[in-house]
């Protein structure tokens, strides 16, 4: 890890260890956005980090701003800290001054347009946002207001909302050209998402570890049980293929871009499908090693499982990302096969 | 309390300077290998073919890491790792200067004599010797420090008794680097060990009976000694170092590309089978293979790396080949059922189904050799602090 890297893994790990307790999820749940924490973050410039000096950023990477959207996977952080992160991105990228405020990402690519009718669901954090940011399938980036714009509240098992955002006779406060392609939300909030089920499969592996070495049965703490040893390399094994693959997908997008024949869809494509994949894994060996505790609303555990299990099919499922990959291959031919994988 | 980063793969840029050397090895691989059946290149690391090792030797790209003094190279172990997994990506029949190449070399350059390396490196570079690992004994496998086979000090040298298993190609090597016990004294199981250079052609009392393993072919072997005599300067290193000397030389065995890299074809043929019009669900399968494959080379790279830096990756190495293997060992399943069609031998069957079913039945070894599943397991375990 370079400067940077570190000294955002500290302060995240710092803001989020202080701030993000079993008290904190369960109250969240119950009764919403918590703009306390939504303020921490954004006053330390972690929405920021991708964005330009000049706009208040840090002109961060990709590679950078992996570290940040992990962590969010690892505390179970409900801020769409990623998806600003993103919204910020992208307008800079098109030329588009930032508002205020929460802008929600339209996961679906909107029918080209000069003013907009479409009810998109699963929106995370809709309900939140004063704004929000779409593409088209004209490959155009589309800014919206609240004006013209409904929201009717759904929730992921986590009970993190995933809105259902409907335009009416829409008409964007901005737009512009982008140079991503139309689906491009999909796949970057795909790239997001495995980060984040990285972050969360890293926390369960230290909760497994951290459970079973307490816990003693039989005379023994359970990690000295051949069998839960077993379990816990797998979950090691598990957790450290999805994180090298996800911060493999971020450098490649510093590195490639998302447009073009030789981007980063790749590599994006095979985290989240590796990152999706993994997930039955994680969470079954997981809570297994738990015992009865870890099924309990009491224990942390649950915070993070019932994560993955929604992130798993956030933007993609292993199968749709499973297919993408296999076309790419099945295009790329047997022969060179082995030049995409070490591209 | 577990540090999480302790468990993670630092990711490795690799320098531009290694492009030019990737290219001219593809180049090489695709225009040598041509004339090989999928078949024959099917078997990677298994295939015994002196002529290819002369080849690659005559290249420069054996013993790469060795010093320019004894015929070596002085390269990095980075570009030998290019050379590595180019050819077991491409299937290339590397088993004649495989163990040499990559753990007797650096053995014999570490811990040798002057007349010992003098004697083989420059043969070994230009792949014109073909070494074997004494090791594992009939009860003695995953357990090595239980090893029985005898070194007795005797006036003109050692004097070896016992018996070696699984020892591969050592019917047709010419060196055998041993693992043999040098004091019998109940207190110094791992003291009492010592490593021992074996010329197998010039040493009598040595019988080699090849086992057959379940494919029909005989590439490993039972290794009898009968009264063996050594001269004295065949001992390696020093005696009673030989456990500490063999540690370090499973590292070398543990953490190259291999792991993950022993059929790679399949996945190669299999989307060639499968095509552009397969089902959604087909494309999905294949995809996720996909997804792991480059996710170990992600991983692989990353230990290379790590060697590379003089970072001990003993756990990451035990990670990849736990992952590998499961990756390869699901690999004939898969190819079978995608494409729905029975495995057959060299003797029916298109070249997918010979390759199909000569990996089908290497399959199960991917996970014993090299240290099994579940020492990899215990492992990573111990890296996970709780062993």
């Amino acid at each position: 890890m370079n400067e940077l890297q570190n000294m955002l893994e500290e302060s995240v790990t710092r803001l989020f260890s202080e701030q993000v307790d079993r008290a904190f999820l369960s109250k969240v749940e119950e009764q919403g956005w918590s703009a306390e924490l939504w303020d921490l973050v954004t006053e330390q410039g972690l929405t920021h980090v991708l964005v330009s000096e000049a706009a208040g950023g840090m002109a961060a990477s990709w590679a950078d701003a992996f570290v940040v959207v992990r962590a969010c996977g690892r505390y179970a952080v409900p801020l769409p800290v990623g998806e600003q992160m993103l919204a910020l991105w992208l307008l800079e990228q098109a030329g588009i001054s930032a508002p205020q405020g929460v802008i929600a990402l339209l996961p679906e690519v909107l029918e080209a347009g000069a003013s907009f009718n479409a009810d998109i669901p699963r929106v995370p954090w809709g309900r939140e946002a004063g704004h929000f940011l779409g593409l088209t399938s004209a490959g155009e980036l589309v800014l919206f207001d609240g004006s013209h714009v409904s929201v009717a509240h759904g929730q992921n098992l986590a009970r993190e909302p995933r809105d259902t955002v409907s335009l009416k006779a829409a008409a964007p406060i901005a737009r512009a050209a982008s140079s991503l392609k139309p689906d491009a939300i999909r796949w970057l909030g795909a790239m997001l998402r495995a980060a984040q089920i990285a972050g969360s499969a890293a926390a369960c592996l230290e909760l497994s570890v951290k459970y079973t070495s307490d816990r003693v049965q039989f005379g023994r703490a359970l990690s000295q049980f051949q069998a839960i040893q077993n379990h816990l390399a797998e979950l090691g094994g598990s957790m450290a293929s999805v994180d090298t693959m996800a911060r493999t997908a971020f450098l490649a997008l510093d590195a490639r871009g998302l447009s073009g024949s030789d981007d980063a869809g790749f590599e994006i494509a095979a985290a989240k499908c590796r990152a999706s994949d993994s997930v039955e894994l994680l969470t079954r060996l997981s809570h297994q090693v738990h015992g009865a505790i870890g099924f309990t609303y009491e224990y942390d555990l649950q915070f993070l499982t019932r994560r993955l299990w929604s992130w798993r099919a956030e933007f993609g499922t292993s199968g749709e990302w499973g297919e993408s990959l296999g076309r790419i291959a099945t295009a790329t031919g047997g022969d060179q096969l082995w030049a995409l994988v070490t591209k | 309390m577990l540090n999480i980063e302790s468990l993670r793969f630092p990711r490795y840029e690799q320098p531009d300077s290694l492009a030019p050397l990737r290219a001219e090895v593809r180049a090489f691989l695709d225009d040598t290998l041509k004339a090989y059946s999928p078949l024959v290149r099917s078997n990677t690391w298994d295939g015994f073919d002196p002529e290819f090792s002369r080849k690659l030797g005559a290249k420069g790209w054996l013993g790469m890491t060795l010093p320019k003094a004894y015929g070596g190279h002085e390269r990095s172990a980075l570009e030998r790792y290019v050379i590595v997994e180019e050819t077991l990506a491409a299937g290339a029949p590397v088993g004649f200067h495989w163990i040499a190449d990559r753990q007797s070399g650096p053995v014999i350059v570490r811990y040798g004599t002057e007349a010992q390396k003098q004697k083989i490196i420059p043969a070994l570079t230009a792949g014109e010797v073909c070494f074997c690992i004494g090791m594992s004994e009939p009860n003695s496998g995953s357990d090595l420090a239980s090893v029985k086979t005898r070194a007795d000090k005797v006036a003109d040298g050692w004097l070896i008794n016992g018996t070696k298993i699984w020892t591969t190609n050592a019917h047709r090597a010419d060196y055998m680097i041993a693992l043999l016990r040098t004091d019998s004294s109940p207190d110094s199981k791992h003291r009492g060990l010592s490593q021992f250079l074996i010329d197998l052609k010039a040493t009598k009392g040595i019988t080699a009976r090849p086992i057959k393993d379940l494919t029909g072919r005989g590439h490993f072997n039972e290794v009898s000694f009968v009264d063996a005599l050594l001269p004295a300067d065949a001992l390696l290193g020093k005696e009673g170092d030989g456990w500490k000397q063999v540690v370090a030389e499973l590292a070398f065995e543990r953490s190259g590309p291999e792991r993950y890299l022993s059929c790679f074809i399949l996945l190669s043929r299999l989307v060639d089978a499968l095509g552009k019009n397969a089902s959604p669900a087909a494309l999905a399968k294949v995809g996720a293979e996909v997804a792991w494959a480059v996710t170990l080379r992600n991983m692989s790279l990353s230990v290379a790396g790590m060697l590379n830096e003089g970072i001990d990756p003993g756990l990451q190495a035990s990670i990849v080949k736990d992952l590998g293997c499961q990756f390869e060992q699901r690999l004939p399943g898969l190819a079978q059922e995608l494409v729905g069609l029975e495995p057959t031998l060299a003797d029916a069957g298109t070249d997918y189904q010979q390759v199909l079913g000569n990996l089908m039945q290497l399959a199960p070894s991917f996970s014993l050799r090299g240290g099994t599943l579940e020492i990899l397991r215990g492992i990573i375990a111990r890296g996970l602090g709780v062993r």
